[in-house]
């Protein structure tokens, strides 16, 4: 009996053993960069992690940063953003003008053609601009268009578009509008959305539902022939398992890493990110009613300290408005509210608070460290003499209360992301009365907000947002706390400058 | 026995219909998808038509009767999310979930079983002592945590395997190990329990002084009788697992399989996929519970259905 135990007892140690020890025998079906980067002469292919898998490739349909980082690289549009300064230049389109309020008139490039040798035509832009707009087609996207009213094909090298009223944003909002081929998505509805043909100067060669999606570059692509040859997306949701497999040398770019992570990193890049993070002030009922109140909440918190401590530096302080050089109605002459914790005492004996307890709203994990900074803030409010009552709520809860005025609270903390990189979404999203987020109320504000909407001079529309700003800086809208930087983790031999879109731009990428 | 199986399966049918309704009915009362969606600088008219688009304006009770209606024909609907049919995408995701469950458990009770009859055996040696500490410890780790750990030394210091992925032999060690460790921990302990259990009875007293020799005691009687506890502990832990509980150690290797599916579906709100899982977990555990009770039917002979 002790030998038929010892046997028992060796079998299964043994099997254990050889289950445990790798299997070098195995197929690599799914090549990863284990296998690749010993041999790195012959290497002109990267891969990339991303935060998750897209949902879908059709690229006119989703809000869904997953899936632009693929059909970034595979589609364009008719104009397109300028990486770092942020204005608008020529893609699909060579020339746009504005024939009148409403009317604007863009020449096509020529000698264009899809990844499946269709030629793009006026056909196609039309059709493009017509789908993402139809109601039927029920696009999360189709609010960056909607004052799109027509788009018409004048000749073969030439497109109208008619917008409802002025728009003096539309050139922005086009770099937003991927071109589809329409005889491709008419004759194939159900390839759309997982088999993608654009003009990019990359195609799409294999999606492998939840474990990786393949591009190849297009050799026949009309612009610039981008040096790396191919790209392989994989789908890693955990932060630290991105960061082991930038470590163990699998990927060559990992997005979204932690400033924790950075003094790991083989080689990083950072960019500024679209997130603005504030504290929205309720200026229509209760405490935070007071002129006096919100500024003395602007003074007693130390936002650089915020930025080092929690963010360890990578992160900007927010100038005293959502916006940073680049968006169109940013005012360089304001500047944060200073951290003075003194004056902050004193505004609030001026405005006769008398101690009642104030509500500060907020949640936790949609940003990063969103929890930690709000209980930050809620610290350094109390220090100054606030009696602050912290909430946390979940994330269906928080987005109830953000868009319910009824349920507004003296304080909550938010962020703004702005896409269009254009101020006229914020004000009218959280200044102008009934805005989906405003809880702020001026009527003379709101006839400015309306004003720069429609105004096409491009100078008095600059002087009209700046105007804007200093009127919600000295009377606050909120408190503008930090703009968080993007962190890139990416292998020693790629070499890429990230956006200022947070845009992965693989055919700006080289290896080195 | 057929009748049995019958009854059972009606059963399993009001369950899966009772999950569903308690599901639809309180995630349309509390969940709010069109906000989660959007864009939160989107108008609330753009909230309205995305609303009455996805049909969550009309009243409660119409909506859970159009569900119900299409559910018995085990149509599920679009996944608000991916726009292609729902109960197909929790098809696609399964089998990686159950090969990573279906290797988890083979190792578990690889490594367990024997070790758990040994220590009961030799009780309160050396081996038995730490073997019921050892499982007390690996029910106690957290499954993330572990996974991490592993990860860090055997992926990225020693370079032995993958940090994250699917597909190969060499992508599955680890995960399969982390997953292990929980149920490792449960069936050594009440391996050990039962084993010591049977062998300190009446009937294993009376087989030694007829002559038996301890290996017939061990595994002709005992373990036999001890089986019935085993395969309990070993079902629950395999259906749970399948049904989601491996949401962690797959989210950490980035294993594209259930557990990963459920997590992104609660997180969007994306109700039709979420029906469709809530129905699928609830037939694989009913399942499972009733492949177990029947399983008492070969095991115990005392036992007739």
């Amino acid at each position: 009996m002790r030998k038929g135990l010892q046997f028992l007892l060796i079998l299964s140690l043994v099997v254990t053993l050889i289950a445990g020890c790798g299997g070098s025998s195995s197929q690599p079906t799914q090549q990863s960069g284990k296998e690749g980067t010993t041999s790195t002469a012959t290497k002109d292919t990267i891969i990339i992690a991303l935060q998750g898998e897209p949902s879908t490739l059709d690229p006119q349909f989703a809000d869904d940063g997953n899936m632009r980082a693929v059909t970034d690289n595979v589609f364009e549009r008719l104009l397109e953003l300028d990486g770092k300064t942020l204005e608008p230049i020529n893609g699909l389109a060579t020339d746009i003008k504005s024939i009148d309020d409403v009317t604007w008139q863009l020449t096509l490039r020529e000698g264009v053609k899809f990844h499946n040798g269709d030629p793009f035509t006026a056909e196609d832009a039309v059709f493009s601009i017509k789908r993402v707009t139809d109601p039927a087609y029920k696009s999360q996207i189709a609010g960056n268009f909607n004052t799109i009213k027509d788009a018409k094909v004048i000749d073969d090298k030439t497109i109208q578009i008619v917008t409802d009223g002025p728009d003096p944003i539309l050139p922005k909002r086009l770099t937003r509008l991927d071109i589809v081929d329409k005889k491709y998505i008419e004759s194939n509805p159900d390839k759309v959305a997982t088999e993608p043909i654009g003009t990019g100067p990359y195609k799409v060669t294999k999606w492998n539902r939840g474990v990786d999606i393949t591009i190849e570059r297009n050799e026949d692509y009309w612009g610039n022939k981008p040096q790396i040859k191919g790209a392989t997306y994989r789908f890693i949701q955990e932060s630290s398992t991105r960061l082991s497999a930038l470590k163990a040398g699998e990927i060559d770019l990992a997005v979204n890493m932690l400033p924790e992570y950075v003094s790991e990193l083989p080689a990083y890049k950072t960019s500024d990110g679209i997130e603005f993070t504030f504290i929205r002030f309720n200026t229509l009922r209760g405490p935070m009613k007071s002129k006096l109140m919100r500024q003395a909440a602007c003074y007693a918190v130390d936002k650089k300290a915020l930025a080092d401590s929690l963010y360890l530096g990578y992160a900007n302080v927010a100038q005293g408005q959502l916006a940073k050089p680049g968006y169109f109605g940013y005012n360089d002459e304001i500047k944060a509210y200073p951290y003075d914790p003194e004056k902050a005492k004193a505004l609030l004996k001026e405005a006769g608070y008398n101690g009642e307890v104030i509500e500060l709203v907020s949640e936790r994990g949609r940003w990063l460290k969103d929890g930690e900074l709000t209980e930050a803030v809620a610290g350094m409010l109390t220090d100054a003499g606030f009696n602050i009552k912290l909430t946390f709520l979940s994330w269906q809860e928080w987005l109830d209360t953000l868009f319910n005025l009824d349920k507004a609270p003296d304080m909550m903390f938010s962020s703004n992301g702005n896409e269009l990189f254009d101020m006229d979404r914020f004000y009218q999203a959280l200044i102008k009365t009934g805005g989906p987020q405003s809880a702020y109320s001026n009527p003379e504000v709101d006839k400015m907000i309306d004003a720069a909407r429609s105004e096409m001079d491009t100078e008095k529309r600059l002087q009209l947002y700046k105007d804007l700003a200093k009127i919600v800086y000295e009377d606050p809208f909120g408190l503008p706390l930090l703009n968080l930087k993007d962190i890139y983790g990416m292998s020693p031999n790629l070499e890429w400058e990230p956006r200022q879109d947070s845009r992965i731009t693989v055919f700006e990428m080289k290896l080195k | 026995m057929k009748r049995y199986i019958i009854v059972r399966l009606l059963y399993t049918i009001v369950v899966i219909l009772g999950v569903s309704i308690l599901v639809f009915v309180v995630t349309h009362m509390v969940g709010n998808p069109v906000n989660t969606m959007l864009p939160l600088q989107a108008t609330e008219a753009e909230r309205a038509a995305l609303r009455h688009q996805l049909g969550l304006d009309k009243p409660l009770f119409e909506q859970l009767t159009t569900f119900l209606g299409s559910m018995v024909k085990l149509d599920f609907g679009i996944s608000w999310w991916q726009q292609i049919p729902a109960l197909g995408i929790v098809i696609n995701k399964m089998p990686a979930t159950f090969m990573l469950v279906s290797a988890a458990m083979i190792l578990s009770i690889v490594v367990a079983i024997p070790l758990g009859i040994l220590a009961a055996y030799k009780p309160g040696t050396f081996l038995d002592r730490f073997l019921t500490s050892a499982s007390l410890i690996g029910l106690c780790l957290p499954p993330f945590w572990l996974g991490l750990m592993l990860v860090l030394f055997f992926a990225v210091r020693l370079g032995w395997f993958f940090t994250s992925g699917y597909g190969t032999l060499r992508h599955l060690i680890l995960p399969t190990i982390t997953l292990a460790v929980v149920p490792m921990g449960h069936l050594a302990q009440i391996v050990r329990f039962s084993m010591a259990e049977q062998l300190n009875a009446q009937y294993a007293i009376t087989a030694r002084a007829k002559g038996a020799s301890e290996t017939a005691v061990l595994f002709g009687h005992a373990l036999k009788n001890a089986a019935t506890s085993i395969v309990t502990m070993g079902g629950s832990d395999f259906g749970r697992l399948l049904a989601g509980e491996t949401a962690a150690v797959e989210v950490v290797f980035g294993w594209p399989g259930f557990g990963t599916l459920i997590v992104d579906t609660i997180g969007r709100q994306d109700f039709p996929l979420l029906q469709a899982e809530v129905f699928f977990v609830a037939v694989v555990i009913c399942l499972i519970n009733l492949i177990v009770d029947i399983s008492y039917a070969y095991l115990d002979p005392r036992i007739k259905y």
